[in-house]
């Protein structure tokens, strides 16, 4: 077997002194996929510019060459880079909304690459272009060369990143998170995609993600990074299955696998609803005085209900209108059709008084948005105090302190501001607001969706907690299928605005299931031996 | 407050910008009381000179001190523009809050007024007010305090609209804040930065446009020294005595980089993420 | 682009000239000067001053003087001058062509000089070359022009220099070599703020495009740098600059203005200084309004250039 990409004892350290990587070595044959996996600040894709020789001026490197074939990287200029970046090494992005160039049609950006490394122009590039489309699997691609990328979706412009990266017949692929930017579906096709062109071509490649179960699903070995180290290396299902060292262990337990429940217990079904959407449409944008400008619905007749301590899980992929009807029953956004909490029917946003402002709380998605940057983190916990009081016989002081006690954070955090704590943290300040005014129900909407796998189970583990001891109800709301599957009794599925689906959550995908339901069940990659 | 100043001076613009204006505030407020010369006083013998021992940055067509005459001008050209500037950012802020506030018809028929008045060429607008009110360093002021209103109005306005998008104020509403808290509290403290930076940088333009309407006869009049109006009069003499035109022209540059720089750097410091 | 997103900006510069028109004839009303007796003189009798009122239309009330100088200025009458008798229109509308040809030369020579030295700043960002154009640029965009005009005067027009002709204005048609030279230091002088404020913004969109993903993307396609920096980069980060530069025209009609008087060019900006030394209202109102709709048009010319090169934005 032919070793095609192989880095040895590679160590490499930025400019301000931070360690990016440190002694990592690799090797990858001929036709294989390796898979790197870590969470933020592993050095994952620091790994990927330092192969393809695209550092920072002021990184100082270390260590052992990296070689692609016989040639080390390392000695090469960079302009002799430049014959081989697109030519030899082919990589595709995060986001292809990100990287195509806005201003240039989706043919310019694939053609360029076969003029450059192919030397092919006019009719014969455009002809090969349009092969690579047809084989990345898009209809009419004489249309699609004309257009720009905003006139694609997302997973159209993602297959001509693919074509474009295939394009010169590269004998190595690298590949920096390509679904993570995708809805679920879209991206179990392109990763489909991939498999069948990576078979076909033999190309052997890097697979670089933070989602463990997906790269044991797509990978040949996996690599785990921790803090640029290189942790482990075994074959994907053996990382997934018998993890040697405990970092790799407290990362594959962190992995949501919808096999294991985190919840044990089931609310009283016979129990009046606590909160309830009774078709519930949401439309967003107002008539202007010169012009009447569309209105655009973002949720259409939604019904659903939540009971006492229920975890209702809403889920579906961006768009699908999950946080529409999040920020209408949290009072942001108004709607048609009623709500009502307990007893009482509410019609619109203005009714929705003291008891149930403080009765139903939101946490969101992204924590250093939704918290002042000016204000201390005492200060933003003592607004719902103030607003709700604090609890019996205590100083304002002290129930923060007990606040931020009961989300595991030191006391001392009280005097520090929100940029100034981790993603994690600023996501427990945020939890910990919320259940300062003792809610009944709390929203939370993509709350873990921005936060690394393991910090994730923490922020679970707190929120299942809360739970037991206070009784709390949470209507939860995120994309991803595994995790909601581990803790909600519930699942709602929202596609396109419409509530598609509503059923226990043990039941969810069974025969009687909504198409769309199925469709985002089997595109969900579950980690390997599940 | 002291760690605002402590990461304004690490940036070098703003540590070069404050010390400049420092520097031009000791000067507008001690004034004639450190100068060597009244500012009115000939030195018949001493006409047109150039820099020397005894008159520092050179004399005028009367043997005037230049160097006491530019002290003396300072207090016409510094202070008046930042009470221009004062009053046009307040009253651009207030009509921009109440614009983003109110919303809907009343936002948009503000703003397209805005951008209407917006049409007439900065300059000309003051000039045109400034020919309504009666030539006069005062009225100079005021002039450019009402040309600079909608453009910090609409400034404003956009501040507001982003902070309100925030989810800091979603969650402020959603725990059920007064309106009143969340525009005091939470927006507002996020909205004065970027005007304060925009102000700061506006007073570098309203020390130019004061210059500018004195040095066209339309701001500050003789015997005031306004920096303007010296190079104004400095015109007939270019080519006698160059100084008279250099030293106050290259001190309303100097206090205009000055503000240009602090304004910069207050944009850097007032990051809270940097 | 469709036609009527076209219809609704064209509306728009309507709105806004009727706006501004308003704008203009309020301060007009206030000035405290009368008509009458500017064209009559001191000793003019009661009963002429009266007769020359009506014949005016000044003993009208002010809405209807609005509406008789509105109504003439879309028949393309704006008035007679108090001072010289004669129609306001042509007498601004040719010095307007006069200005538009300094506005013209000053921007062409702006784009020539800004584009490149914010190119060159940005790639060597934190290199000498970058700080050195960034500290020229806070001192161009610091100096008013009434400065900067008096230096090119004492330095490049200096009679004993003789290199240029300080002052004046010759027709280019009457003699090319002669009417451009007179134009050489105006020119200059009105470039110098354009050139330093540009400059810093192409410089600052160029660096945050550079920065971006797609550039990485193209560069990590083997490209050449060239290919890289022109049709990647630059593009994107030019688009911005239009916008810029349109505003830019209002400092420049506020600028020639100043420039003109210094440099007694017989623009508009003179024209119009002139009218507001002598009180000639119609005069003032017409300048004025002239102006403002040059701006507003300049504007919507960005606007649509826009729309034309980023393919993103689609005017519906």
């Amino acid at each position: 077997m032919s070793i095609v990409l192989s880095v040895t004892d590679y160590s490499l350290t930025y400019a301000g002194g931070a360690q990016a990587l440190i002694g990592v070595s690799l090797a990858i044959p001929r036709g294989r996929v390796l898979g790197v996996v870590g969470e933020s600040g592993s050095g994952k894709t620091s790994l990927a510019y330092a192969i393809m020789r695209y550092l920072p001026a002021g990184a100082v490197e270390a260590g052992g060459p990296i070689r692609l074939g016989e040639t080390d990287l390392r000695t090469l200029s960079q302009a002799q880079m430049r014959e081989i970046r697109g030519a030899r090494i082919g990589m595709v992005f995060q986001d292809p909304s990100a990287s195509l160039n806005p201003t240039l049609t989706l043919g310019e950006q694939l053609i360029e690459v076969l003029t450059r490394h192919k030397g092919l122009r006019g009719a014969e590039a455009r002809d090969r272009a349009e092969a690579l489309l047809v084989r990345v699997g898009l209809r009419d691609p004489a249309a699609m060369l004309r257009r720009y990328p905003h006139e694609a979706s997302g997973g159209e412009k993602q297959r001509v990143v693919i074509a474009s990266a295939f394009a010169a017949e590269p004998e190595c692929l690298l590949l920096d998170e390509p679904t993570t930017a995708l809805d679920v579906i879209t991206a179990r096709q392109i990763l489909d995609l991939f498999a069948e062109l990576q078979a076909e071509t033999g190309v052997a490649a890097l697979y670089i993600s933070h989602d463990l179960a997906l790269v044991s699903r797509v990978a040949d070995r996996v690599t785990v990074l921790h803090r640029g180290r290189v942790v482990e290396e075994d074959a994907a299902d053996e990382v997934f299955r018998a993890p040697r060292e405990d970092y790799t262990r407290r990362l594959v337990a962190a992995v949501p696998r919808p096999d294991v429940r985190l919840v044990a217990d089931t609310p009283d079904t016979t129990a009046a609803p606590l909160l309830a959407a009774e078709d519930m449409t949401v439309r967003y944008g107002r008539p202007s005085l010169f012009r009447r400008a569309p209105q655009t619905t973002g949720a259409r007749d939604v019904s659903l209900l939540v009971r006492p301590g229920e975890i209702l899980g809403v889920v579906g992929e961006s768009g699908s209108g999950k946080s529409t009807i999040a920020r209408a029953l949290a009072g942001l956004n108004p709607f048609e059709g009623a709500v009502r909490l307990g007893a009482r029917r509410i019609e619109r946003t203005s009714a929705m008084d003291r008891a149930y402002r403080r009765a139903v709380q939101i946490v969101f998605q992204h924590p250093d948005a939704s918290l002042n940057p000016r204000h201390s983190i005492g200060r933003i916990l003592s607004r719902p105090l103030a607003l709700y009081g604090a609890p019996e016989g205590v100083g304002r002081g002290d129930a923060i302190a007990a606040l931020l006690e009961e989300v595991q954070l030191p006391a001392s955090y009280a005097r520090r501001y929100p940029h100034q704590l981790s993603g994690g943290e600023t996501q427990r300040v945020a939890i910990a607001r919320a259940f300062a005014a003792r809610p009944s129900l709390v929203i939370c909407d993509e709350i873990t969706s921005s936060l690394d796998v393991s910090i994730q189970a923490q922020v679970i583990a707190l929120l299942l907690r809360l739970r037991e001891r206070l009784g709390t109800a949470y209507l939860f709301i995120t994309h991803d299928l595994n995790l909601v599957r581990q803790i909600a009794h519930r699942i709602a599925v929202m596609y396109r605005g419409e509530l598609v689906e509503l059923s226990d959550a043990g039941t969810l995908g069974g025969p009687a299931s909504h198409d769309y339901t199925r469709a985002l069940l089997q595109a969900v990659p579950t980690p390997a031996g599940v | 407050m002291p760690d605002l100043l402590r990461r304004l001076l690490r940036t070098p613009q703003g540590a070069i910008g404050l010390a400049i204006i420092l520097a031009a505030l000791v000067m507008a407020i001690a004034g004639t009381s450190i100068a060597p010369y009244s500012p009115e006083q000939f030195h018949p013998r001493a006409r047109f000179g150039g820099p020397s021992a005894a008159f520092w940055l050179g004399t005028d067509q009367f043997g005037r001190d230049l160097f006491s005459r530019l002290l003396a001008g300072a207090r016409a050209t510094l202070f008046y523009a930042l009470a221009a500037t004062l009053l046009g950012t307040a009253a651009g802020a207030v009509l921009g809050t109440l614009s983003a506030f109110l919303g809907g018809l009343v936002d948009e028929v503000l703003m397209r007024i805005v951008d209407a008045v917006m049409a007439i060429p900065n300059l000309l607008f003051t000039l045109l007010i400034v020919t309504v009110l009666g030539a006069s360093g005062v009225n100079a002021l005021i002039a450019i305090g009402i040309a600079f209103t909608p453009g910090m109005a609409r400034v404003t306005r956009s501040v507001a609209l982003t902070v309100r998008r925030q989810d800091y104020v979603a969650a402020a509403i959603a725990r059920g804040e007064s309106s009143g808290y969340i525009v005091l509290r939470e927006m507002l403290p996020n909205v004065v930065g970027p005007i304060v930076v925009e102000a700061t940088i506006r007073v570098a333009f309203a020390v130019m446009a004061l210059a500018t309407l004195s040095f066209l006869g339309l701001g500050a009049q003789p015997p005031s020294s306004e920096w303007g109006l010296m190079v104004a009069e400095a015109r007939p003499y270019l080519f006698r005595n160059a100084w008279m035109m250099i030293v106050p022209g290259f001190a309303i540059a100097l206090v205009a980089i000055a503000f240009n720089l602090f304004g910069d750097g207050l944009r850097d410091a007032l990051n809270p993420r940097t | 682009m469709s036609a009527s997103y076209l219809a609704r900006r064209l509306l728009s510069i309507v709105f806004t000239v009727l706006v501004v028109s308003l704008l203009v004839f309020g301060i007009t009303q206030v000035l405290p000067a009368d008509a009458a007796v500017m064209l009559l003189g001191e000793n003019a009798t009661p009963e002429q001053l009266a007769a020359v009122r009506t014949r005016l239309g000044l003993d009208q009330p002010v809405w209807w003087q609005y509406l008789r100088w509105i109504g003439g200025v879309v028949r393309g009458d704006l008035g007679t001058s108090l001072e010289t008798g004669l129609p306001v229109a042509g007498e601004m509308l040719t010095a307007l062509g006069r200005s538009l040809l300094l506005a013209a030369l000053s921007l062409l020579l702006m784009l020539v000089i800004a584009i490149p030295l914010g190119v060159i700043a940005a790639l060597r960002r934190g290199k000498p070359a970058d700080v050195a154009i960034g500290l020229g640029s806070y001192v161009g965009v610091s100096m008013p022009e009434f400065v900067t005009a008096t230096l090119v005067l004492i330095t490049l027009g200096h009679p004993e220099v003789g290199l240029l002709p300080a002052t004046g204005y010759v027709p280019l048609t009457e003699n090319f070599g002669e009417g451009l030279s007179r134009l050489v230091l105006p020119v200059l002088t009105v470039s110098v703020i354009l050139v330093a404020h540009v400059a810093r913004m192409v410089r600052s969109e160029l660096v945050d495009v550079l920065g971006t993903d797609y550039v990485r993307a193209a560069r990590l396609k083997g490209l050449s740098p060239r290919r890289v920096l022109f049709r990647h980069a630059l593009r994107n980060a030019l688009l911005p600059t239009i916008t810029i530069v349109a505003l830019d025209v209002g400092y420049l009609l506020g600028g020639i203005i100043v420039v003109e008087e210094i440099f007694a060019f017989p623009g508009i900006g003179r024209a119009l200084i002139v009218a507001i030394q002598q009180r000639d209202l119609p005069s003032i109102q017409a300048g004025a309004l002239i102006m403002a709709t040059t701006y507003a048009l300049a504007n919507l010319c960005a606007d649509i250039a826009y729309a034309a090169l980023d393919k993103r934005i689609r005017y519906a």
